[in-house]
């Protein structure tokens, strides 16, 4: 779905942001966060067609909803994770738990539910996860079985039990992964439904406000009219269609979370004194605690966004891009919320401030919709795969690409860039070659350096470009020398960890240093220290504190 | 029943920040609010419009980007938008900005009421709204907390130093209206955003208002900025203790110190 205009997007962001500030203050979440408890009548209120109706962005308006496009969904998941990420949580299982019925629903079970989900304010859950299957779904042991009336298929029962359920004990409906006899498949169950319960509210890290529950089911009945797509064997396909998509929620969540954070750290530094000035003027900490986290959150913003942009524009599955997402900004998130803790000292490991319960939420998103570790895999397999296909010109046409990007806008870092890429070719290469995948943790390693790659390719071209989105808080010059930051990085870190990986693992003895181009990658580290001295004193500036 | 509330997009002065070195706002970042007294004028006017039936236009003048506050009033309730925008207007001081109202809302017709809020809390003049009147030969109240209609009669309170008055109007007037403490925006929900794009919007320029040349923007404008900074700091007070003929003094030591005494 194509995303909405801008004013509009940034009107319901004002009201979504004049909601939280006038009901979730800091003293009424750590009061909640302190008892466990889930907050159902704010959820309510969210949901509330008068108030908010944050759900209807999922919901096509065909069905009473907004049709809102990923881009919307980024920001509004983005702006929630700002506030609370429980709260969070709780939306996007309701917008995680409407995607098997609209990837794979017929109209007729749209109509319905949708609709339902529309104008009753629902909360959705979405069960797939059980203590056997998590991001391998193969080991699926919750059944579906038939039910027979006169010969004919009438239904089915659901028997078994799912876990770490978001929403399981407070849901209206539940979209249900069971293994049918024809495969597995996704089921619509309501709340009430005989042989079917919730079990406890588990007692969590973080996340405190995000009701999570187990299921279980024994013998529950479900007419056939609730199975998603009338045809069984579908739940695989239909859960793996929308990963690109709710991965970069999931993205948004990493990218809020971060940048609450880091604002509070920011503004804190500027106010406290120690050694004669103030913190934000000190560069041992804010170009240890401070500017990586904020040029790595906006590698991940812009990564983020031409991925909304893609699936907007009509791109069907961008798997590995909503994997390389989900990954970048959710290790980055959660890494800023740790030294934002460490920037506050004392004060940030009390829950006074809310650094503390930020870093406890933020956790989750590294865990959550497929561990940071299943990404690293998918990631790599995503790229191996073009990497082979393309007899290994993947990364060098990115490169060559962003080499021509460095001709006419020499700024963004495009140079360093093109650098990084060039160098994930080589190791790619060179572990092709030396059959050097067979190594699971240096597979697992390409993913990240993939990652490095890849956003920095991303970063450089939008910081490129003629126009900003309206989610750049930075002028030109400062998000160009982010770019910069993040490219010099990314070639330094591919460069380095791929010689270790290689050299780790081969058998025989080579040298990489030549062919990966690593005395230019050192050259070029330049100007790294200035650039940052303007991103610390511009992020002084943006964050002012009052 | 007409009614127009004239709306504006300001920084959020929680937020403003001024570039000491070159004296001009910093923009960037800065996030563009409704100015809070309109957002009030806003709300009484759709409070007016839903127990009178009355037909309510929202109206706001700025770039482009200023559409926002009057989709932000199309979506809590106004039937009509109209934004005024022409490159022509840019610089314009309040009379040539009241002057350009003006000619719009003469352009929308028979018009009862007009509410706007008392001031912007970007420039703090206070002389838009009645300017407007002005250009309109129309009565008006400024300073008005609450307003009612009563079958043909406009009744407002309107604050004063030491109290209130209420004042009755007959239509057509201008009203503008103050921010009571206990003031609660509304924001709109999400379905009401999306719905008020269905909405009639109209962006008008200089032509087709009818707007003469040399009353708008910064030639038209008999005010000139010449620089914006900020109020230098206040240096700290000194605080005296101590019984009253101590603390004279040492406040007459103050004066004498300072010079204070010397005629």
């Amino acid at each position: 779905m194509p995303s909405m205009d801008t004013i509009s997007r940034e009107l319901m962001l004002d009201s979504l942001r004049n909601y939280a500030k006038k009901n979730l203050f800091h003293e009424f979440l750590r009061e909640k966060d302190a008892n466990n408890e889930f907050p159902a009548e704010i959820l309510k209120e969210m949901y509330d067609q008068s108030i908010l109706g944050v759900h209807l962005l999922l919901i096509p308006k065909e069905y009473g909803g907004i049709s809102g496009g990923t881009f919307d969904v980024y920001r509004v998941c983005e702006i929630l994770a700002r506030i609370d990420l429980g709260i969070a949580t709780g939306v996007f299982a309701t917008f995680l738990g409407t995607d098997p019925l609209s990837v794979g629903g017929t109209d007729e079970q749209k109509e319905k539910w949708m609709t339902r989900i529309a104008k009753e304010n629902l909360l959705v859950a979405y069960a797939a996860t059980e203590a056997d299957a998590g991001s391998d779904l193969v080991n699926l042991r919750t059944r579906a079985e038939h039910v027979l009336k006169n010969g004919k298929l009438i239904g089915y029962k659901l028997t078994g039990n799912k876990q770490w359920i978001s929403n399981g004990g407070v849901a209206d409906v539940y979209s249900v992964l069971a293994m049918a006899p024809g495969g597995s498949s996704w089921f619509m169950v309501e709340k009430g439904t005989e042989g079917f319960s919730p079990n406890k509210h588990e007692d969590k890290h973080g996340i405190r406000l995000s009701n999570t529950a187990g299921l279980s089911f024994d013998n529950a009945y479900i007419p056939k009219e609730n199975l998603i797509g009338g045809v069984e064997g579908q739940g695989l396909t239909q859960a793996q269609a929308v990963f690109g998509y709710t991965r970069v929620m999931v993205a948004a969540f990493g990218l809020g979370a971060g940048w609450e954070a880091l604002e509070v750290a920011i503004k804190y530094s500027q106010q406290r004194i120690q050694g004669g000035g103030p913190l934000s003027d000190k560069q041992g900490y804010t170009h240890k605690l401070i500017v990586p986290n904020a040029v790595n959150l906006e590698a991940a913003r812009a990564y983020i966004e031409e991925i909304s942009e893609r699936l907007d524009g009509g791109e069907k599955g961008l798997q590995t891009e909503g994997a390389i997402a989900k990954y970048a900004a959710t290790e980055s998130g959660n890494k800023t919320a740790e030294d934002a803790i460490q920037a506050l000292g004392g004060y940030g490991y009390t829950k006074d401030f809310s650094v503390e319960k930020i870093k406890r939420d933020a956790k989750i998103t590294c865990i959550y919709e497929g561990t940071n570790e299943v990404m690293e895999m998918t990631i790599f397999r995503g790229r191996w795969q073009e990497h082979l296909k393309t007899r290994g010109r993947y990364y060098i046409d990115m490169a060559d690409s962003l080499q021509s990007l460095h001709l006419e806008s020499p700024e963004v870092g495009a140079d360093l860039a093109a650098l990084a890429a060039r160098a994930l070719a080589v190791i790619m290469e060179e572990c092709r070659a030396q059959r050097l995948t067979r190594h699971q943790h240096i597979t697992f390693k390409l993913g990240k350096l993939i990652s490095l790659a890849e956003l920095a390719f991303i970063f450089a071209k939008r910081a490129a470009a003629v126009e900003y989105t309206e989610t750049i808080k930075f002028d030109r010059n400062v998000w160009q020398a982010m770019s910069r930051v993040y490219a010099k990085n990314a070639a330094l870190q591919i460069a380095a960890e791929g010689i270790a990986l290689i050299l780790g693992a081969a058998e025989k003895d080579i040298d990489l240093a030549e062919a990966l181009n690593f005395n230019t990658i050192q050259a070029l580290q330049k100007g790294l220290i200035s650039d940052m001295d303007l991103i610390a004193s511009k992020l002084k500036d943006t964050f002012k504190a009052k | 029943m007409h009614i127009v509330v004239c709306v504006k997009q300001v920084p959020d002065s929680a937020e403003i920040k001024i570039d000491i070195e070159t004296g001009t706002l910093i923009r960037a970042g800065v996030p563009s609010i409704i100015n809070p007294y309109d957002h009030f004028a806003l709300q009484k006017a759709i409070e007016l419009k839903k127990a009178h039936k009355c037909k309510l236009t929202v109206i706001s003048m700025g770039p482009p980007q200023a559409k926002s506050v009057v989709q932000l009033g199309l979506a809590l309730g106004a039937d009509d938008g109209i934004l005024l925008s022409d490159r022509a207007f840019a610089g314009s001081d309040t009379w040539a900005t009241s002057y350009i109202i003006s000619k719009a809302i003469k352009k929308i017709g028979k018009i009862d009421i007009i509410l706007c809020g008392m001031q912007a809390i970007d420039g703090d003049t206070a002389q838009v709204g009645p300017g407007i009147a002005q250009h309109l030969a129309m009565p008006q109240v400024t300073f008005c907390e609450d307003i009612k209609i009563d079958s043909k009669k406009i009744i407002v309170r309107k604050l004063i130093d030491d109290g209130y008055e209420i004042i009755e109007a007959k239509s057509p007037a201008l009203f503008t209206m103050i921010m009571p403490k206990d003031f609660e925006p509304r924001y709109p929900a999400f379905l009401d955003i999306h719905n008020s794009l269905e909405k009639p919007y109209h962006q008008w320029s200089m032509c087709d208002i009818g707007a003469q040349e040399q009353y708008i923007g910064l030639k038209g404008s008999p005010t000139q900025v010449d620089r914006i900074y900020p109020p230098p700091k206040r240096e700290k007070a000194e605080m005296i203790s101590g019984g009253v003929s101590e603390a004279v003094e040492k406040i007459v030591d103050i004066f004498e110190k300072e010079n204070f005494l010397k005629i």
